[in-house]
């Protein structure tokens, strides 16, 4: 029976309250100590050899007959009017097949009308203005220069302090403020905190903007059968795109299929339907051929999101004994062109210590520059680097050791909610880490004379992570033996798949490998959510259990009556029936297909709700051992160790690749990885792989890390909660510590290249020897 | 990319005379071409395929003449060249630390000499920059935290190239063929620092080509070391780099060649550093000197002016670094 129950879910930061739909009875969750077989094992990827023999079909695989190339006209300007728009050029060129402007199609309101798919006003370079399909790319490239375009330009901002000014720009009616005014935050009086502190610190901290830079670029290939869309698609969210492609073209649900199988990576920036979907599609409509549009890697880092810049104004005050009593916040970050909600740089100042004062305000300001979109862990990257870096500030104000500055102020509680977190593994991952990283040794191993000086740092982290309803699955079983998991989640990339099987196999009492999971289509699936806010297994393990032990139960019955026994008198493990008084197991395939007609049991589940009193959430702690070069400014990074809990692991595997991967990519962002802008344009002037520079493999040091391995007993049947955003989310400030451990001086904005760190020598001791 | 026609042409002669059409363009490993194609920065009409020359891919070594290296040779076999590595390491070094393996594998060095510049203006083909025939340098105003701190005027992008400042302090020449005439010049006179009648950072003309590169005997007792400061790792242009070849005599410098990269439109030689240097024992004063001296006259635009302290610091520990080897 289906009931409708509320929850509290927390995604990205924020919180929301919730009505879902709940089916079946929860499960009690694993115990602690629950004797697993599957689920917590290293359980190589069962998609492993697909992904690597080339098997997989991603979105830009997909080749249908007849179909045709889509390329898209983009603003070279940060703000203008399309005056006029002649396409007749374009059009006349042999295979160009449909050119799509503002003037041919309808107004299709996005993101409840803050814009329109096409418009004439053009809110930043690279903003869409006219759309072409043609026989192959090329075509359609060389169409796109046929079509002139008179623009008029418009003012534009690209700071967004600048921009929160009412004197600026304004991009859109409602002005550059989201929401009008920033948003605020207050426990306790920080104003009169800090002007009783012992001692204060303040400082100004600024953060890049960042690009995700999927390897599989944002895209969509889109085919009509009669008014039935079928839509392959490059996205973390198949029901999402599903939802925003039925309202955008007035479709029903059940006519747009989605589809996503194989993900070549998201990161937060494919949460929906882009622009590039609703166009392939409307011109897929428009010529009666099945449209293909990929982004380039250039469009990929104009238009496909990043991870806002932001401005950040901190204080903190404390007594001297190093309780801290202060924390006030101002920030500023830049939105982009187009967005609906702003991100929480203040979360990690409200959630990571005990404060009794603390106050933040974020302005988020619309600019006129690409759109952001989440980037893992949004705002708590960026809070993180300068948050952390505060406390090292203030601990060195205070003579007092950092890490024993963390831990004065370590709290049980969540400080917003006041409710106790549900599980808390900080405490143990700082002890670990700081074993495996030599912290309370690193006095001996610090280099502080010569050119090479050697430095340690670390830095803490907290999250979300529950993940939450609505989430359902199905558990197919087949008259073999064999079982299909059914859900509509997707794999990102993640090892969703795997850890699925390995769930299901679990609660069956079958072999892994007769366990297969089907996701990444929405008319195949049943609803899951997006995969993102670290919520995918979270959210859909726990559903999977429950349809998985609903097949097993319906399978039992059946057994107990074809072997005419009590269904207490079996037991399912490896697949076998163990039944009391039979002396051998039975194969499931003898009791079923041999002795019945052909049947399929069809098991549900749903996610039920989160804890009511607990508050469920991630933490971890990163350490960092780095050398740097005082004369070129270049960094050395020789060790990172990263310690986390989020609650049960279920594959130490895909769980070591979440944190290896995130550690690198927040390096990234602590050294190297910037999109810069032109100033007097507006123009972004790398949008490639070789001026925006990602890490390579030399740029990557030892890794070691570990989990806090522990079930948490509120947040799900599984006890595990999510882990695809934490491992990013310390990284940048424990590296950005350990450099002002080595140099004697803070960087303070990012990323911490070179320039900068001879800069801030420049000031210091070290660098007046030389400069 | 815009349509063309792809020439394999059968002899060095014949894709000289290829070339003298308007709108053709030589395409060695393609590493550089190409892309500057797909960005639609440029679109020749023709390309003469210069691939096809098995006859400009050679590395010759004796001992009168040094080195000749065929233009169409690759950074990769430059690197990993035993005689190279041996005889003038300081050539395999610089080679070593250029781009990626897989771009070591395409790239020339006739290729690498002619690239283009890296500024981010230039390749951004909504910026019609000076050099591209405008009227402005973006840069100068701009982003220009990799541009040049010498010569920045009118163009103050940097010539990207590793392997030009080791030639240079190899006293290394190429030899250009063109359709009436060939000859070699040294690298100090091929690279030129642009102006409006020649927007480029070569004297070489549309219709040439290198075909070889020379690298000299280097007199006796002789030393030379690339070094290359870089915001990544591996696979990022110079922010600065040095390279420095001295001849000894016992601890004393007989002669020193001393190259900038990253700091000037042109690999930058310094006359007045090695001078500082020359029939010295390397201490870390003269060191010091020779580094200020080699910055003499620098000037930072807004956003570049670590690269003079780099710079410095780079030439300084160059230097210290082959006088300890001296020692030894
Ligand atoms: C991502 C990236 C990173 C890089 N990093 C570095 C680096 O760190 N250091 C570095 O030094 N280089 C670097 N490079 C440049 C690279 O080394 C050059 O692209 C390569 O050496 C060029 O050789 P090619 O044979 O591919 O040239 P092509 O692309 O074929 O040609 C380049 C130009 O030279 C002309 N040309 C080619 N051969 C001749 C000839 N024999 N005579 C006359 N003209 C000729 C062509 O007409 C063309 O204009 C990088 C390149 C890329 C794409």
């Amino acid at each position: 029976m289906a009931r409708v129950v509320k929850t509290k879910t927390e995604f990205e930061g924020n919180f929301f309250e919730q009505y879902i739909v709940i089916e079946g009875d929860e499960l009690t969750p694993w115990a602690a100590d629950e004797k697993l077989e599957k689920v917590g094992k290293c359980t190589p990827r069962v998609d492993g050899s697909e992904r690597v023999t080339g098997d997989a079909k991603y979105t830009y695989d997909i080749q249908l007959a007849g179909m045709l190339y889509g390329r898209i006209l983009r603003s070279p300007y940060p703000h203008a009017r399309i005056k006029s728009l002649d396409t007749r050029a374009a059009e006349k060129l042999h295979g160009v097949r449909a050119v799509l402007t503002h003037k041919n199609i309808p107004q299709i309101p996005l993101r409840m009308g803050q814009h329109f798919l096409l418009e004439p006003t053009l809110r930043y370079a690279g903003d869409e203005v006219a759309f072409i399909v043609a026989d192959d790319e090329e075509i359609a490239e060389d169409a796109l220069e046929l079509i002139e375009v008179d623009y008029q330009e418009l003012p534009f901002v690209i700071d967004p302090e600048e921009a929160s000014q009412p004197s600026s720009p304004q991009i859109h009616l409602n002005g550059n403020v989201l929401n009008g005014k920033p948003e605020e935050y207050e426990r306790g009086d920080a104003e009169k905190a800090l002007r009783e502190a012992d001692v204060t610190i303040e400082a100004r901290f600024t953060t890049q903007v960042a690009l995700h830079n999927s390897l599989e670029t944002h895209g969509s290939v889109c085919a009509w059968e009669g008014d039935s869309l079928t839509v392959w698609d490059s996205t973390q969210h198949i029901y999402g795109v599903r939802a925003g492609v039925a309202q955008a073209l007035g479709l029903p649900l059940n006519k747009v299929r989605v589809i996503k199988k194989y993900m070549g990576g998201g990161f937060g920036s494919k949460n929906g339907a882009g622009k590039y979907t609703l166009l392939a599609a409307l011109a897929a409509k428009k010529v009666g051929r099945p449209v293909h549009m990929m982004l380039t890697r250039k469009e990929e880092n104009l238009a496909a999101g990043n991870r806002n810049n932001t401005i950040q104004y901190l204080r903190l005050g404390a007594k001297r004994d190093g309780t801290l009593t202060a924390i006030y916040l101002r920030s500023y970050a830049g939105l982009g062109a187009y967005s609906l909600w702003g991100t929480s740089p203040g979360g990690p100042a409200r959630q990571l210590y005990a404060c009794p004062n603390v106050k933040t305000i974020q302005y988020s300001v619309f600019t006129n520059t690409g759109p952001m979109a989440a980037f893992r862990a949004p705002g708590y990257v960026e809070g993180t680097f300068s948050f952390e870096q505060a406390i090292d500030m203030l601990a060195q104000k205070l003579h007092m050791d950092p890490l024993e500055l963390r831990l004065k102020n370590y709290i049980d509680t969540n400080p917003m909610s006041g409710m106790p977190y549900s599980t808390k593994g900080l405490r143990e991952a700082y002890e670990r880490g700081a074993k495996l990283i030599g912290w309370r040794e690193r006095k001996s191993k610090k280099i502080t004379q010569g050119t090479q000086r050697r430095g340690f740092g670390m830095a803490s982290q907290i999250w979300g992570g529950s993940g939450g309803p609505p989430a359902y699955a199905l558990c197919k079983l087949n008259n073999d033996g064999s079982a299909t998991i059914i859900t509509g989640t997707q794999d990102i990339g993640t090892g969703t798949k795997t850890v699925l099987a390995q769930i299901a196999a679990e609660e069956l009492g079958f072999p892994i490998e007769r366990v297969s999971v089907e996701l990444g289509d929405t008319q195949d699936g049943v609803y899951s959510p997006l995969s993102a806010g670290s919520m995918t297994l979270p959210s859909v393990g726990p559903a999977v259990r429950v349809a998985a032990h609903d097949a097993k139960e319906q399978l039992l019955s059946i057994a107990a009556q074809v072997l005419e026994k009590p269904k207490d008198q079996i037991k399912l493990k490896d697949g076998l029936l163990h039944v009391q008084g039979l002396e051998k197991p039975v194969e499931l395939k003898e009791v079923l297909a041999m002795k019945l007609q052909n049947f399929m049991i069809i098991g549900k589940g749903a996610r039920g709700p989160n804890p009511e009193k607990y508050s469920v959430n991630t933490f971890g702690a990163q350490f960092a051992d780095v050398t740097v070069d005082t004369e070129t400014g270049e960094v050395l990074i020789n060790k990172i160790v990263a310690v986390h809990e989020s609650g049960r692991v279920i594959n130490p595997l895909t769980i070591g690749s979440q944190i290896e991967g995130g550690v690198i990519q927040g390096l990234g962002f602590a050294l190297t990885e910037e999109r810069v802008l032109d100033r007097h344009t507006g123009l972004v002037l790398n949008p490639n792989l070789e001026e925006y520079k990602v890490p390579t493999a030399l740029d990557v040091p030892e890794i070691e890390h570990e989990m806090i391995d522990r079930a948490d007993p509120y947040a799900n049947n599984l006890g595990a909660k999510g882990v695809g955003e934490p491992p990013i989310i310390p990284t940048a400030a424990a590296i950005a510590n350990a450099i002002s451990d080595a140099i004697g001086v803070h960087v303070t904005d990012g990323p911490i290249t070179p320039d900068k760190i001879l800069k801030a020598l420049n000031k210091t001791q070290i660098g007046g020897n030389h400069a | 990319m815009r349509n063309f026609e792809h020439i394999t042409p059968p002899d060095l002669e014949s894709a000289v005379d290829l070339l003298s059409e308007r709108g053709t363009k030589s395409i060695a490993g393609g590493t550089d071409l190409l892309p500057e194609m797909k960005s639609r920065l440029r679109s020749p009409r023709r390309l003469v395929n210069l691939k096809a020359l098995e006859e400009l891919r050679y590395l010759k070594h004796n001992a009168r003449k040094g080195f000749q290296i065929g233009a169409l040779t690759t950074l990769a076999e430059i690197e990993s060249n035993e005689l190279i590595r041996e005889k003038i390491p300081i050539l395999a070094q610089a080679a070593s630390v250029a781009a990626s393996p897989q771009l070591r594998n395409m790239g020339t060095i006739g290729g690498n000499l002619c690239q283009s510049v890296r500024c981010w203006y230039y390749r951004a083909p909504e910026f019609k920059c000076w050099l591209k025939g405008g009227d402005t340098c973006y840069a100068i105003e701009g982003e220009n935290k990799f541009h040049a701190i010498l010569e920045s005027s009118p163009c103050c992008a940097v010539h990207p190239s590793d392997l030009a400042p080791a030639l240079m302090a190899l006293g290394a020449s190429v030899h250009i063929t063109g359709t009436d005439e060939e000859g070699t010049v040294s690298l100090e006179e091929f690279f030129v620092r642009p102006k409006a009648s020649n927007r480029q950072m070569t004297i070489l003309g549309a219709n040439e080509l290198i075909t070889e590169v020379q690298v000299p005997m280097l007199d006796g007792d002789s030393s030379g070391i690339y070094l290359k400061a870089m915001d990544r790792k591996v696979w990022a242009f110079a922010l600065v780099s040095v390279a420095v070849q001295v001849s000894w005599d016992k601890e004393r410098v007989k002669g020193a060649r001393i190259v900038l990269g990253g700091v000037a439109p042109i690999p930058w030689r310094v006359p007045a550093a090695e001078e500082i240097v020359r029939d010295q024992a390397i201490t870390e004063e003269i060191a010091t000197s020779a580094s200020e001296a080699a910055l003499e006259g620098a000037q930072p635009l807004r956003d570049n002016g670590y690269k003079i302290a780099l710079a410095k610091a780079l030439v300084k520990r160059a230097l210290m670094t082959l006088a300890e080897r001296a020692k030894k």
